[in-house]
């Protein structure tokens, strides 16, 4: 069985570990996604929410399938416990256990704050219309200690629905995100998401710990932190159901 | 007839007696007049003005909705009625311009800022007229047809959004299915409204771009028709039964805006009362300046009862003497409204309370506005009161005892 994980995973790098000049930023874009999501994917992490006078952190465990179905669901604190927010495709439910109510987000709510996070509803919804919506390009491709390093730029287009001028994507050759920049449409640094640790969990390289900070406020962030991961599971479409956003039955 | 001609010139005569007192009479006749006619010209331009801006911002005397809208003015109550079956069936005689767009809740969100908005898909071609703005005066462009890719946003809501003409922002609703339904639009232009708070409520796109994004098809939200004076609307809401047809709500400006509507009868209840109050104030000034002209001439009325003049003429030519006064008054109060107003008419600025205008959802420019009919209003009541006023002490001097009046010193 681990053997043949092992060659699955061989398998898998073959065709993106070939001779980095002929990939276009697109494919890099769009392994990465595939890489830190896999077909599915199950992760224990916590968030740490910092602001100057407070700082919160919960754990929360999230189950993703495919690129357009996720479950999260918080386990800390307590009072937060059963908290959970639903997706599929562009949709995006949460439930409280407290009010006991499934609640679809409205779209005039995707802007805000996922759970009092720096991350935004939209964020949440949909990692990879990325792939899709923009309009990539390498600028700059570097070494250093031996891996490769691409930078892309990501051009929203013309009638996606993204705000940002641009994204600036640093992307390592096994397909590590190292950072995620999003830029105002006069080209000044907005928000930044930074890869602060990377290693090698459930099988694959992974950024363990990212922190999403806004330019303008050093001193607000919120950090992500991976405890657990494992990929490639057999997750059962019932589980990405508003029932069992309802009434878990892991 | 020749009675008439003596009361007349006896009462004439008598106005000018006491010149002074009759001048200061007049002059409070006249002020007290021009007073009347010069704030109901000012709160009727400040309640027109309300009116064809909140027309022009709602807009259009007659509108068409699907039954539900007013209640929840949402993509699910919309009108599956297209603009080209309404061109077919109507009848232009009384309608100045019409439109049909798409009018839904939206949010509006750039790089730092969301903000809600309504979003207005709509025919540029067919709202020139109805519009609130003129389409010259966009920063940037207007949009140029139904197809239009960009979006016109207000000077205010541009400010807010730290956006600008040239950047993008993105538009999110939703469509009948609930789902998400969101564009990204390049603002190609900022309007500029009378007040700030329209200035953050509206953006444009092209109705047909607006239609693709919402995925409603040929769907819209309301159809629109404007006359030429809000406050003659039947004609156009006959066309526009006509042109629509049934199952849907067609309502006029004041049934759909009923503060509005209750604006406008208030209004001329209000003159009214304005008018009698002020009255009421002048009459006190009125009375005793003619129960002092009788009380002086006391001795005179008891002498020309006794040579045999009937005490009904003598009720005449005081009644006669007080209108004189009341008539020449109000002349001048008139004239002196018009000449105060008509220089004004092009606009008084009270920018110094703007804010404060604008909470009532009115601009900082004031347009007086004279009505004749508010001129004849407050001539006739003041005419009416007058009379009733100079009864009492004319009908007491018909009532003295000739020796009694005579002797008396």
């Amino acid at each position: 069985m681990i053997r043949r994980c092992i060659f699955l995973i061989f398998l898998l790098a073959i065709p993106t570990l070939g001779s980095a000049e002929d990939r276009d930023g697109k494919s890099i874009v769009r392994d990465a996604i595939n890489h830190w999501r896999g077909l599915s994917s199950y992760t224990e992490m916590t968030m740490v929410i910092h602001r100057p006078d407070w700082e919160r952190s919960m754990t929360m465990r999230a189950w993703t399938k495919g690129d357009k179905r996720s479950l999260v669901r918080v386990v800390e604190p307590k009072k937060d416990r059963g908290n959970g927010t639903l997706t599929d495709d562009n949709s995006m439910w949460s439930y409280s256990p407290k009010v006991n109510r499934v609640i679809k987000i409205p779209s005039s709510m995707m802007g805000q704050s996922w759970m009092g996070s720096d991350f935004s509803n939209k964020d949440i919804a949909r990692a990879d219309e990325i792939v899709d919506d923009y309009a990539h390009s390498i600028v700059k491709i570097e070494e250093i200690d031996g891996v490769v390093i691409y930078d892309i730029q990501s051009i929203p287009n013309e009638e996606a629905a993204v705000v940002w001028g641009s994204e600036l994507l640093r992307i390592r050759q096994d397909h590590v995100v190292l950072q995620h920049a999003f830029y105002d449409q006069d080209g000044e640094l907005v928000k930044v998401l930074k890869t602060m640790e990377v290693v090698e969990m459930g099988g694959r390289v992974i950024a363990k710990r990212q922190r999403m900070n806004k330019a303008d406020e050093p001193d607000e962030w919120t950090e992500i932190e991976v405890n657990e991961v494992e990929y490639e599971l057999d997750l059962k479409d019932s589980m990405f159901t508003l029932s069992n956003l309802r009434n878990p039955r892991d | 007839m020749r009675l008439l001609r003596i009361l007349f010139r006896l009462a004439w005569r008598n106005l000018w007696r006491n010149h002074r007192r009759t001048i200061i009479m007049l002059g409070a006749i006249g002020v007290g007049v021009w007073a009347m006619i010069f704030m109901t010209a000012l709160t009727r331009g400040m309640v027109d003005q309300m009116i064809v801006d909140s027309i022009g911002v709602l807009p259009g005397h007659v509108q068409v909705h699907h039954p539900d809208y007013q209640d929840d003015p949402s993509i699910s109550n919309r009108m599956l009625i297209s603009a080209d079956d309404i061109s077919e069936r109507l009848d232009t005689g009384a309608v100045k311009a019409w439109a049909s767009r798409v009018r839904v809740p939206a949010i509006i969100t750039s790089e730092r800022e969301s903000r809600g908005v309504t979003l207005l898909g709509v025919d540029p071609e067919a709202e020139r007229e109805i519009s609130f703005f003129d389409y010259d005066e966009v920063d940037g462009r207007f949009l140029t047809d139904v197809n239009d890719k960009g979006i016109v946003i207000g000077k205010k809501l541009a400010k807010t959004l730290e956006t600008e003409v040239g950047k993008r922002v993105v538009l999110m609703s939703q469509d009948p299915d609930n789902e998400i339904a969101d564009r990204g639009f390049r603002v190609v232009g900022l309007y500029t409204a009378k007040t700030k708070a329209v200035e953050e409520a509206y953006a444009y796109v092209g109705r047909r771009t607006a239609q693709t994004m919402l995925r409603i098809g040929d769907a819209t939200s309301e159809v629109v028709f404007l006359g030429d004076d809000y406050r003659n609307v039947d004609p156009i809401y006959d066309v526009a039964v006509s042109a629509v047809g049934e199952g849907l709500s067609i309502r006029p400006w004041y049934d759909i805006d009923t503060y509005l509507g209750a604006m406008l009868g208030v209004m001329d209840g209000f003159v009214l009362v304005w008018v009698v109050v002020i009255f009421l104030a002048l009459s006190f000034g009125l009375v005793n300046t003619l129960v002092m002209a009788v009380f002086e001439r006391v001795r005179e009325i008891g002498l020309m009862l006794a040579l045999g003049m009937k005490p009904g003429s003598i009720l005449g030519q005081i009644v006669i003497e007080s209108m004189l006064l009341i008539t020449f008054g109000l002349a001048i109060g008139n004239a002196l409204a018009w000449a105060t107003v008509v220089p004004l008419e092009s606009g008084i600025d009270v920018s110094i309370v703007g804010d404060g205008m604008e909470m009532w959802g009115m601009s900082s420019m004031l347009y007086p506005k004279l009505y004749v009919s508010d001129m004849v209003l407050a001539s006739s009541v003041v005419l009416l009161l007058g009379f009733l006023a100079s009864l009492s002490p004319a009908w007491r001097a018909s009532r003295y005892e000739p020796v009694e009046a005579i002797t008396k010193v």
